[in-house]
C-alpha cells in the first residue's frame, strides 16, 4: 500500500494558554490525489487542522507527516510551504497593493524563478482558472470569485502536489462557489492534485471522494460519513 | 515583477509619509553636504595662503589657536633667509579688519622692498613706495567688494591707508584683502617687532622637507607648514569645524534613524498580516528581512541624493554673502559625497534593524491573525 499523502495522528492544538481546545487527537490520513472534506461544527478545530498541516503553526502534540517526512523534524518549514502545499483561505489573503498576475508571481520568488518566467507562468495560471484580461487588476477590483480563483492560481504556482482550501467558498454565491468547485475537482482529476477542503457546507462537502466530520478537535466517530463509501479510512 | 518592483510598490503605498521620511533624511545630509563643501572650500583657501607667491612652505608659531594670533618675531625672518638651501623668506603680518558688513577683512603687513619679488600682477596703479607708511594696495576682489579704487581710502584700526594700487595674487585670502607696509600694520595693530607669518622659498636644489625640519629644530616655537594638512600647527579652526562636522553627522544619523524607524515600524506593522501571506507562501526570513532592509535602504539612497543636491544649492548660497565670496569657494571633493553616502547607509540600516527582526519574529498564523 502507498504512503498517505498526509498522515495526522494524535494531533493536539490548544490557544491562550490551554483554555481553548481546538485539537484534541485529531487523526486522519489522507491518500495522494484524494479530494477530501472536512465537516463540523464551528470551532471544531476544522481550520487549526489545515493550519497545521500547512506549517502556520505549530502543535502541541501529535505529528503530521506529509510524503512520509515528520513536519517536526523539518528544518525549512519555508521551504515545504513553499513547495510541498498550496493554501487557499477562505479570505483569499491576496496582497492587496499587487495585481492578480503579481499575486501569482509571489510563492514563485522562493524557487528563484526569473522575472519573465514568473510572469509567464502566473499567465498560464492565470488562463487554467478562467481569469485571462483580468491580470492587472488588484484584488478590490475583482469580485470574491475571482478573488478566491487567483488565490487557487497562486497556491498552485510551485506545482505543489497538496492543496489546502479553508472554506474556498465561504465568502461566495453559489454560483461562482460550485465554479471553485469545479475548479478544484478539474485540477485533482487533471493534476493529480491532493485536496484536502474545509467546509460548513454539505452541498460542498458532497462533491469530495471522502467526507471527514469533526467534533470537539478530533474524529467523529459516532456519525458516519456519508455516503459510506467515503468514511475516513483507519490508520495502518 | 521583480523584487526591486515589489519595494517601489511598497513605499508608493503611503507616499505622504515616504516624502516626509526623505525629506527628514535629506535636511540632516544637506547640513552633512554644505558644512563638508565649506570646510573644504576653506581648506583649499588655507592651502593656497601657505604656499602663498609660489613658497615652498609656511612658518608660523607653533601651538596658535588661529593663524591670526600667530606672533613671530621679526628676526626670525633674517635667521630662517639665512638657513643653507633657503633661497627667500618673506614675513607677513596679518590683522583682521571690519571693513563695511566684512568684520573678516584680512590686512597684510609687506615689507614694501619686498614687494618686487611677489608674484603680483597689478591690475591697476603701482607698488607700496618704499618708505611709505600710509599707502594700501587693495585685492582686486576687495576692491569691488568694497568699491574701492587708487586715491580711495582704507581705514585700519582709525589708521587711514590711500589707496596706490590694485593687485591680484590669484589666492583668495589676499586678493579678498589689502596689503600695507609692515611696519604700518605694526605700529597701528600694537604688535611691534612681530609677524604672523613667514613664507619660504628653498633653493632649486634643496629638499623642503629637510629645509623645513631645519627651521623646527633651529627656532624655537616655530611650525613649518608644507601643505594645509598640517595646519591644525597653527591654527585650530579647522579641528573645530571638522569636529562639528562630526557632531552634525553624528546627528543626522541619530535624528534620520528615528524617522525611519519609526517609518518603517509604522510599514511593518500595517503590513503584518500581508507579510503573515508571504511567510505562509513560503517566503523565508531573510527574504522578508532583505524586503524591509531594503526599502530602508531606497528611501535613505533617494534622502541621499535629495540632500546632496539641497546641499550643493545651500553651500553656494553662501556665495551671495560678498564678505564670503570673496575669500571662499565651497568644494565638493568625493569624499564629501561618500560621507552622505555613508549617513544615507547608517540611517538606513539602523532604521530597519528593529521593524525588520520584528517582521521575521513572527510565525506566519501570528501574523495571519493579525487585524
Amino acid at each position: 500500500m502507498s504512503e498517505p499523502a498526509i498522515e495526522v495522528r494524535g494531533l493536539e492544538k490548544s490557544f491562550e494558554e490551554g483554555r481553548i481546545k481546538a485539537l484534541n487527537g485529531m487523526d486522519l490520513a489522507v491518500s495522494t490525489g484524494e479530494f477530501v472534506a472536512i465537516v463540523g461544527p464551528s470551532g471544531c478545530g476544522k481550520s487549526t487542522l489545515l493550519h497545521l498541516v500547512a506549517a502556520l503553526d505549530q502543535p502541541d502534540a501529535g505529528e503530521i507527516r506529509v510524503a512520509g517526512h515528520d513536519l517536526a523534524t523539518r528544518k525549512d518549514l519555508n521551504h515545504y510551504r513553499a513547495r510541498h502545499v498550496g493554501m487557499v483561505f477562505q479570505l483569499h489573503n491576496l496582497l492587496p497593493s499587487l495585481t492578480a498576475l503579481e499575486n501569482v508571481q509571489v510563492p514563485m520568488f522562493e524557487l528563484g524563478r526569473a522575472p519573465r518566467e514568473r510572469r509567464r507562468r502566473a499567465r498560464e495560471l492565470l488562463r487554467l482558472v478562467a481569469l485571462e484580461g483580468r491580470e492587472r487588476n488588484r484584488p478590490p477590483e475583482l469580485s470574491g470569485g475571482e478573488r478566491q480563483r487567483v488565490a487557487i492560481a497562486r497556491a498552485l504556482a510551485n506545482d505543489a502536489p497538496i492543496l489546502l482550501a479553508d472554506e474556498p467558498t465561504g465568502s461566495l454565491d453559489s454560483e461562482a462557489g460550485r465554479r471553485i468547485l469545479d475548479l478544484l475537482e478539474e485540477l485533482r482529476r487533471e493534476r493529480g492534485l491532493t485536496v484536502v477542503l474545509v467546509t460548513h457546507d454539505p452541498g460542498v462537502a458532497a462533491r469530495a471522494d471522502r467526507v471527514v466530520r469533526m467534533l470537539d478537535g478530533r474524529l467523529d466517530d459516532a456519525r458516519p460519513a456519508a455516503p459510506p463509501a467515503r468514511v475516513a479510512p483507519a490508520l495502518t | 515583477m521583480s523584487f526591486s518592483a515589489l519595494i517601489l510598490r511598497n513605499l508608493f503605498r503611503q507616499r505622504v509619509r515616504t516624502l516626509l521620511t526623505v525629506l527628514g533624511i535629506a535636511v540632516g545630509i544637506t547640513t552633512v553636504v554644505a558644512l563638508g563643501a565649506i570646510t573644504e572650500g576653506l581648506r583649499v583657501t588655507s592651502g593656497d595662503f601657505v604656499n602663498a607667491g609660489g613658497a615652498d612652505f609656511m612658518v608660523a608659531q607653533d601651538g596658535a589657536s588661529d593663524l591670526t594670533f600667530s606672533s613671530v618675531p621679526a628676526d626670525d625672518v633674517e635667521r630662517i633667509a639665512a638657513l643653507d638651501g633657503v633661497e627667500r623668506a618673506s614675513g607677513a603680518l596679518i590683522e583682521v579688519s571690519k571693513q563695511a558688513e566684512n568684520p573678516y577683512f584680512l590686512v597684510f603687513g609687506y615689507e614694501p622692498e619686498s614687494l618686487p619679488d611677489e608674484p603680483l600682477e597689478l591690475v591697476a596703479g603701482r607698488l607700496l613706495a618704499p618708505g611709505a607708511d600710509s599707502e594700501v594696495m587693495i585685492g582686486s576682489g576687495a576692491a569691488s567688494e568694497l568699491g574701492l579704487a587708487i586715491g580711495g581710502t582704507l581705514e585700519v584700526d582709525r589708521h587711514a591707508f590711500e589707496v596706490v594700487g590694485v593687485y591680484n595674487v590669484g589666492d583668495r585670502l589676499r586678493d579678498g584683502g589689502a596689503i600695507v607696509p609692515l611696519s604700518a600694520l605694526q605700529e597701528v595693530s600694537r604688535r611691534q617687532d612681530v609677524v604672523t607669518a613667514i613664507h619660504v622659498t628653498v633653493a632649486p636644489d634643496a629638499d623642503p622637507g629637510a629645509v623645513a625640519d631645519t627651521v623646527e629644530r633651529d627656532l624655537s616655537g616655530l611650525a613649518a607648514i608644507r601643505d594645509v594638512g598640517e595646519y591644525s600647527k597653527v591654527d585650530q579652526g579647522f579641528e573645530i569645524v571638522d569636529s562639528a562636522n562630526l557632531a552634525i553627522s553624528l546627528l543626522a544619523v541619530g535624528i534620520g534613524a528615528i524617522g525611519v524607524m519609526n517609518t518603517m515600524i509604522m510599514s511593518v506593522f500595517e503590513r503584518t498580516r500581508e507579510i503573515g501571506i508571504l511567510r505562509a507562501v513560503g517566503w523565508r526570513g531573510s527574504r522578508i528581512l532583505r524586503l524591509v532592509v531594503y526599502e530602508s535602504l531606497f528611501l535613505c539612497f533617494i534622502a541621499a541624493g535629495v540632500g546632496v543636491a539641497f546641499g550643493i544649492l545651500a553651500s553656494r548660497a553662501v556665495l551671495l554673502v560678498p564678505s564670503i565670496s570673496t575669500f571662499l569657494v565651497p568644494t565638493y571633493p568625493l569624499e564629501i559625497f561618500v560621507r552622505a553616502l555613508a549617513v544615507g547607509v547608517l540611517v538606513a540600516l539602523m532604521g530597519a534593524v528593529y521593524p525588520a527582526m520584528r517582521a521575521v519574529r513572527l510565525s506566519p498564523m501570528e501574523a495571519l491573525r493579525h487585524e
